[in-house]
């Protein structure tokens, strides 16, 4: 409170604060009351350090005020021409060119040893690369939708071939049924001697899995003969559609073979 | 490693900012242990190659700045009006301070800037936001240190001189202003 007042120099409100702090001190008996006086000690003493600066600066010639006017005029301030502004009234008359702060700047670096701002000479890296990038791109672009083109048409084929290789395998089988038939109408081959390859166990699973395919479709039947073996021939066209049309009876045939009996 | 340190600091100061140790180990060095000789190199090669000076302004907190180590040159500078602008409102600054016993309270600062026509409140037509380019850019640049005045309320805040202002003039260069100024 009444720092503006204390700061005066001419006052000595200061002294006549510090005194009757003094006086106050003796009837303390509170530690509270000390903590009091020692916090208005330390704002006392601030503002005897300010009083004593506001005097340093007072003994010393230098004169704020002036010393704008001359930074005025060395900004080029045209004195004669009064300026329009609603500027408040204290600031002194004159006209303030609009290049004044670019005065000043001229001077100013002379002053300081500042590193000059760090440039690239040649901008930012975007000159040469796109172009050949783009050109790269464009190719790269056309050779990787030949290359998916290539690849669905393989895909389709392999599934393709995948799937006709099945069917293919079961007609193949089909025929050769129906040729031997064709050759010897009224005997059933065995069933065995039909699927069995002496070579290759494999070969001889698969026929039977092509085989089974047949039965599944009617094309082809499955008896047992006098001795209890299967035999197989293939199913009449015509007996075929009536068969279906019966929903018709289908036996199902298991067969377990492994390598040993094979052999 | 060292060059791509010499890089760094060259393209982090074009804003004038304190480079932090901090940053340097993040994104350049990646080891604590070969920081300090990276750190003399670079400043080595900055000082031969640039004429650069790199300077730890704060040997606590490990930042560092980067001035300009030739003689100055005489003649026309080519660099940027703003910034030449900019480096005007500085130095008026600084002599001020300086001529006031190196220490000024705000209210004295603007007082005085008010009679150049620079106000704290108005967009300049040069500088534009004035209050913010002093207390905010001058500032973080280290041009200037701004430190509240203890039990002032509403708080108030004085003026010095920043480590970049020592290290890029001196006393002796302002006087010279403020003389040839009169």
């Amino acid at each position: 409170e009444n720092r503006e007042a204390m700061l005066n120099s001419k006052s000595n409100r200061l002294t006549e604060a510090l005194e009757e702090a003094n006086k106050l001190f003796d009837g303390v008996c509170r530690a509270r009351e000390a903590a009091l006086d020692a916090q208005f000690l330390v704002i006392a003493s601030n503002i005897g350090k300010e009083k004593a600066n506001e005097l340093h600066s007072e003994m010393s010639a230098f004169d704020s005020t002036a010393f704008a006017e001359d930074l005025l005029t060395f900004m080029g301030i045209n004195r004669t021409e009064v300026e329009e502004t609603d500027d408040s009234e204290d600031v002194p008359g004159g006209f303030l060119p609009s290049d004044a702060w670019q005065t000043m700047g001229e001077e100013a670096p002379k002053y300081f040893r500042r590193a000059p701002t760090f440039h690239y000479m040649m901008g930012s890296f975007k000159s040469e690369p796109p172009v050949p990038k783009q050109r790269i791109e464009r190719q790269k672009k056309a050779n990787r939708g030949k290359a998916e083109r290539a690849m669905p048409a393989q895909l389709k084929k392999m599934e393709e071939s995948h799937q006709e290789a099945t069917e293919k395998e079961v007609e193949r089988i089909l025929r050769i049924l129906q040729t031997h038939f064709e050759n010897d109408p009224n005997t059933p081959i065995s069933f065995f001697d039909f699927v069995i390859d002496p070579n290759s166990f494999a070969h001889t699973v698969e026929n039977m899995f092509h085989v089974s395919f047949l039965i599944r479709d009617g094309l082809a039947k499955i008896k047992l003969d006098e001795d209890e073996l299967p035999i197989i021939e293939p199913t009449k066209p015509s007996g075929r559609r009536e068969e279906d049309s019966r929903a018709g009876a289908r036996n199902q045939v298991i067969i377990s073979l492994d390598q040993r009996e094979w052999k | 490693q060292v060059s791509e340190l010499v890089q760094f600091l060259l393209v982090k100061d074009q804003k004038k900012m304190p480079i932090k140790r901090t940053e340097m180990l993040k994104n350049v060095i990646h080891s604590t242990a070969a920081y300090s000789e990276i750190v003399n190199r670079a400043g080595r090669t900055l000082q031969e190659v640039f004429g650069l000076q790199l300077v730890e302004i704060d040997t606590k907190r490990h930042t560092y700045i980067l001035i300009n180590n030739l003689p100055r040159a005489e003649g026309q500078y080519l660099c940027r009006d703003k910034e030449k602008e900019k480096m005007g409102l500085l130095l008026v600054i600084l002599s001020f301070i300086f001529m006031k016993g190196n220490s000024v309270k705000d209210s004295a600062l603007w007082e005085f800037l008010n009679l150049l026509r620079v106000y704290p409140g108005k967009q300049h037509r040069v500088f534009g936001d004035v209050r913010k380019l002093v207390t905010d850019e001058f500032a973080r640049q280290k041009y200037l240190e701004i430190t509240p005045i203890p039990l002032t309320d509403p708080t108030e805040f004085k003026y010095q001189w920043g480590p970049r202002a020592e290290k890029e003039t001196s006393r002796k260069d302002v006087l010279k202003f403020v003389a040839k100024v009169r």
